[in-house]
């Protein structure tokens, strides 16, 4: 049974004082400076000094200038979860159940591929994808690619450049971060439970739900929250297979902070994008924690 | 165990081998890209751009570290991922463990805090971390680059530690020290060989961030420069096979360091551990 | 941090005059900025490297000048560049960086904010070589804050293969049988500069009222599906691929893209093309102004200029380059590359994005980033 205590035993504040020391200087100072920053107006375009206001101006310049990428952003990140939930809840389950001692190298091959230089990566994707490639060429011999247009995978009969495509690049980075947290949690399952359901003559379906499910639990919203947030703040995977309109919120943040120098439009952007994870964590906060049977 | 009822065996035969094709196609699927990346590394381009198949050649292989400025670059990467990984990691740890095992009041905060980093985009945390530095005069260079690494790393191992310790069973702790063990030893042999695929979990991701950040590696570098810097900027003007041979030469380790872990007995016999009820005397000895 | 450039000439150094030059800076080196040092910091690729056996531009000019170079290859991005310089700069602070090169348009905006050394031409005697086209030129019209290392065109290139046709123009990107496989850069000064001068307009001066057009074809082609893809130096896959019909490309690159795919062409538009510059420039504070200008100096050296060219392949900024590599027989077909000297009726053709107030910039800026970042 997990103890709840009150108070601070001395050893237990002295374990955490490391790692939250480096959070309060490098992320706590950083943020607060970001929130200042987006409550100020700078005097000089190029200078660092800058006065405070109380005006959410920048805020709604945010909002009016990325408003509709930030939409578009949030629902390309939730569908790439969504479709990373559904090829590796299978994936982690399996490696589980069946990997035996084999475990480990299983769950690492899932990340090694996230070794790689994401530049040579997304190369080697649109070499794949690409007007001349293997997969296409193969698609138009066996005529599949009228239908795959109307239901939007294909974009004027190419692979590259569309969102289709972007959403199998971010699905294809956020695969080993629902995985890997996944296949942890679901480790701790024992596998007498599964057969002790069974037992109680439930199917499959419902001993997952009643059984599984509720011990996976925490692993899943690790994983999703892992797979969500990256997602929303993507860069590359925009760049390079998405077109023309499929820019996400990570690339006009980054125009309007090194391009436009813009840098409190920026901050303020950034805040709402933390307002959204913080939303998230919260949400993952009220699920649910498994108990011990 | 006993003897499986008929309605598990039905399942058994059709489940499993359905989830392996599943499986086994997803990592077809991930590793594709490595495969044309290790294809191209055999290339032989007739002008700078390695992309277009022009023929075989084992040269590029031969000549491993020809370039002198990408193989540093690659030896900081990978130096810089390892660290960043193992001290995220260790930061993160004893964070995780006081809050998901003793729940000390405010400790729903601290892991709010701890995994709120995710959260914020990597341009504007550049930013704020190079103003930080500037003020506090850190060297820009390996102290500032690992610090930033480090601040990467910590949300991601925290929330893969919090996977695996959310259904941590805690009573195997108990037994070990009502036993009379340290806690200490119940640290080292008990929490963390249980705790390893969290651990695992933890650094793999944390190696695989660092070993591909290009934002906040630009802001907080000095004059360090790392493989995707190098390469991001080299890309610009060349794509020379050695890029493919180096990416390829990094899954190869990978990969087989996986594989010696793997074969390691200790993680062997902790995987076999599946059933809470094991006999407090039984792991003893074992351990 | 010691780059292993600067290691392995102090390892060939013999004895004798070389190492008494050095020598004093190796036991000054701890104590901070010294004589007799250099730091550089440059693009990857962007100059002739030390290979075994053969010195490279920065290894020859320790050894002629008994500088030790600390030479970084740590520039990818010249906004994130900016944006690193910026604390320190702002601050009135010196920054490690001894020299940096850049673009020209980040030059001048550094020149305006009065952050960068000026550069005692007196001293640089090889500054004379200088090519007229870019003497005095518009992002440094006392040409005394920069000198420039590399320059190239911005133009059109295409894969024959693909159009089926040879293009001329900015109107073929515009044109209906190449739609959706036509890519415009995300450079906002050379892409609206070729757009402005395929409108009539001289980029020279750019307003946003004389841009109007330019832009609103823009958009009309986004919209339209018309554009791809807005790149960075990534068009080089897709263009190779035979995914890009034609895109907005450099010049450089393509004189190295045709060798893999002979059928990658580059023209200059008949609207007219943009001549970029990437140029070297001393930061405000450097307690080495005297090293770098001995490095500047070194490498407006036509010979020494001809071996950068050489490797990189960019319109090199020096004069008599073209007459050294001709009379070598391994380099005299790219004596004759047009993309890397072009003769007469090509400059006359090229056009330079002038300076803009910060105002014009700033509204430049953001309709461009509207078009291609959202």
């Amino acid at each position: 049974m997990r103890e709840v205590t009150g108070r601070w035993t001395l050893r237990q504040a002295v374990a955490v004082t490391p790692g939250l020391l480096t959070l309060l200087v490098l992320f706590v100072l950083p943020l607060l400076e970001l929130l200042r920053q987006s409550w100020s107006q700078p005097i000089s375009r190029f200078g660092l000094e800058t006065t405070l206001h109380a005006d959410a101006i920048h805020y709604r310049e945010a909002l009016a200038l990325a408003g509709p990428v930030l939409g578009r952003s949030v629902v390309m990140a939730a569908l790439a979860t969504g479709l990373c939930l559904l090829i590796g809840f299978p994936l982690a389950w399996w490696i589980v159940r069946y990997g035996g001692m084999w475990r480990p190298l299983l769950t690492g091959l899932v990340v090694t591929p996230l070794f790689l230089n994401a530049l040579v990566r997304a190369i080697a994707w649109s070499s794949l994808l690409a007007d001349r490639g293997p997969l296409l060429q193969l698609l138009q011999r066996s005529g599949l690619v009228p239908m795959l247009e109307v239901i939007g995978l294909l974009q004027d009969g190419r692979l590259l450049n569309t969102s289709a495509a972007l959403l199998a690049g971010l699905t294809y980075c956020g695969l080993p971060f629902l995985v890997l947290p996944l296949v942890a949690s679901l480790s701790t399952i024992p596998l007498e439970l599964l057969e002790a359901a069974a037992d109680l003559q439930a199917g499959p379906m419902r001993s997952f739900r009643l059984v599984i499910l509720p011990l996976a639990l925490p692993g899943l919203i690790s994983g999703c929250l892992l797979t969500f947030i990256p997602a929303l703040g993507d860069v590359v995977n925009a760049q390079v297979l998405g077109g023309p309109s499929d820019r996400m919120v990570g690339n006009l943040l980054q125009n309007l902070v090194l391009v436009q120098q813009r840098f409190n439009t920026g901050a303020a952007l950034a805040m709402v994008l933390l307002l959204i994870a913080l939303a998230a964590l919260l949400l993952e906060g009220r699920a649910p924690r498994n108990g011990q049977l | 165990m006993g003897s499986d009822p008929p309605l598990l065996r039905q399942q058994a035969g059709l489940t499993p081998r359905l989830l392996t094709i599943w499986s086994v196609t997803t990592y077809g699927l991930l590793f594709s890209p490595a495969l044309v990346i290790a294809l191209f590394s055999f290339n032989a381009p007739s002008g700078r751009f390695n992309l277009l198949w022009q023929g075989f050649t084992l040269a590029n292989w031969r000549h491993l570290l020809s370039d002198g400025g990408l193989s540093q670059a690659f030896l900081h990467s990978v130096l810089l991922a390892i660290t960043a990984a193992l001290l995220a990691t260790l930061l993160a740890l004893p964070i995780a463990l006081v809050v998901h095992h003793r729940r000390p009041r405010g400790s729903g905060a601290l892991e709010l805090v701890m995994e709120l980093p995710l959260g914020i985009p990597e341009v504007v945390l550049g930013v704020g971390l190079l103003l930080l530095f500037v003020r506090l005069n850190v060297a820009r260079g390996w102290p500032s680059l690992l610090l930033a690494h480090t601040l990467l790393c910590l949300s991601y191992a925290a929330l893969a530690l919090k996977a695996r310790l959310s259904g941590h069973d805690w009573s195997l702790e108990d037994a070990a020290r009502d036993l009379g063990a340290s806690p200490l030893q119940v640290m080292l042999r008990v929490t963390l060989p249980g705790l390893m695929p969290g651990l695992l979990a933890a650094l793999l991701l944390s190696i695989s961030l660092s070993l591909d950040d290009v934002l906040l590696t630009s802001f907080t570098a000095g004059s360090v420069v790392t493989f995707p810097l190098w390469v991001s900027g080299a890309m610009q003007r060349q794509i020379s096979p050695q890029i493919h041979v180096l990416s390829t030469l990094v899954l190869i380790l990978s990969l087989g360091a996986l594989t010696i872990g793997t074969a390691m007995p200790a993680w062997r016999r902790r995987s076999e551990l599946k059933t809470p009820a094991v006999h407090p005397a039984n792991s003893a000895s074992r351990s | 941090m010691r780059s292993h450039f600067g290691r392995r000439s102090f390892l060939c150094l013999g004895a004798g005059a070389a190492t008494a030059a050095v020598l004093p800076g190796l036991l000054a080196a701890c104590s901070g900025s010294r004589d007799d040092q250099l730091s550089i910091s440059n693009w990857p690729l962007y100059i002739d490297p030390s290979r075994p056996g053969h010195p490279g531009t920065v290894e020859r000019f320790e050894r002629a000048s008994g500088i030790r170079v600390t030479y970084s290859e740590d520039q990818n991005d010249s906004a994130t560049f900016f944006a690193k310089i910026r604390p320190e700069l702002a601050a009135g602070r010196a920054i490690p960086q001894d020299i940096f090169i850049t673009p020209y348009w980040l030059a001048s905006r550094l020149i305006g904010l009065g952050w960068l050394e000026e550069l005692p031409v007196s001293q640089i005697p090889n500054a004379a070589r200088l090519v007229p086209q870019l003497q005095r030129p518009s992002w440094d019209p006392s040409g005394r804050f920069s000198l420039p290392w590399q320059s190239g065109i911005a133009g059109i290139a295409y894969n024959r293969e693909v159009t089926g046709r040879d293009l001329t123009g900015i109107e073929d990107l515009y044109a209906p049988d190449l739609r959706g496989r036509v890519g415009f850069l995300t450079e906002m000064r050379d892409t609206m500069g070729l757009l402005m001068l395929a409108q009539g307009e001289d980029p020279g001066n750019p307003t946003m009222a004389r841009a109007e057009s330019a832009f609103r074809r823009l958009e009309k082609a986004k919209a339209a599906g018309q554009i791809r893809a807005f790149t960075g130096n990534n068009y080089q896959s897709d263009l190779l691929a035979g995914n890009f019909a034609a895109c907005m490309a450099w010049s450089g690159d393509v004189a190295q893209l045709a060798q893999d795919n002979p059928k990658l062409q580059f023209i200059v538009p008949s609207s007219g093309g943009i001549l970029w510059a990437d140029v070297m420039v001393v930061p405000k504070r450097s307690p080495h102004l005297r090293e770098a200008t001995a490095w500047m100096n070194f490498v407006y050296d036509p010979s020494e200029a001809a071996r950068i060219t050489e490797e990189v392949q960019y319109i090199s900024p020096v004069q008599g380059v073209q007459a050294i590599l001709s009379a070598h027989q391994d380099t005299a077909a790219l004596a004759r590359n047009p993309l890397v000297f072009p003769d007469a009726s090509m400059r006359n053709k090229l056009h330079t994005f002038g300076p803009m107030s910060e105002s014009e910039e700033i509204a430049f800026e953001e309709r461009f980033a509207a078009v291609s970042q959202a």
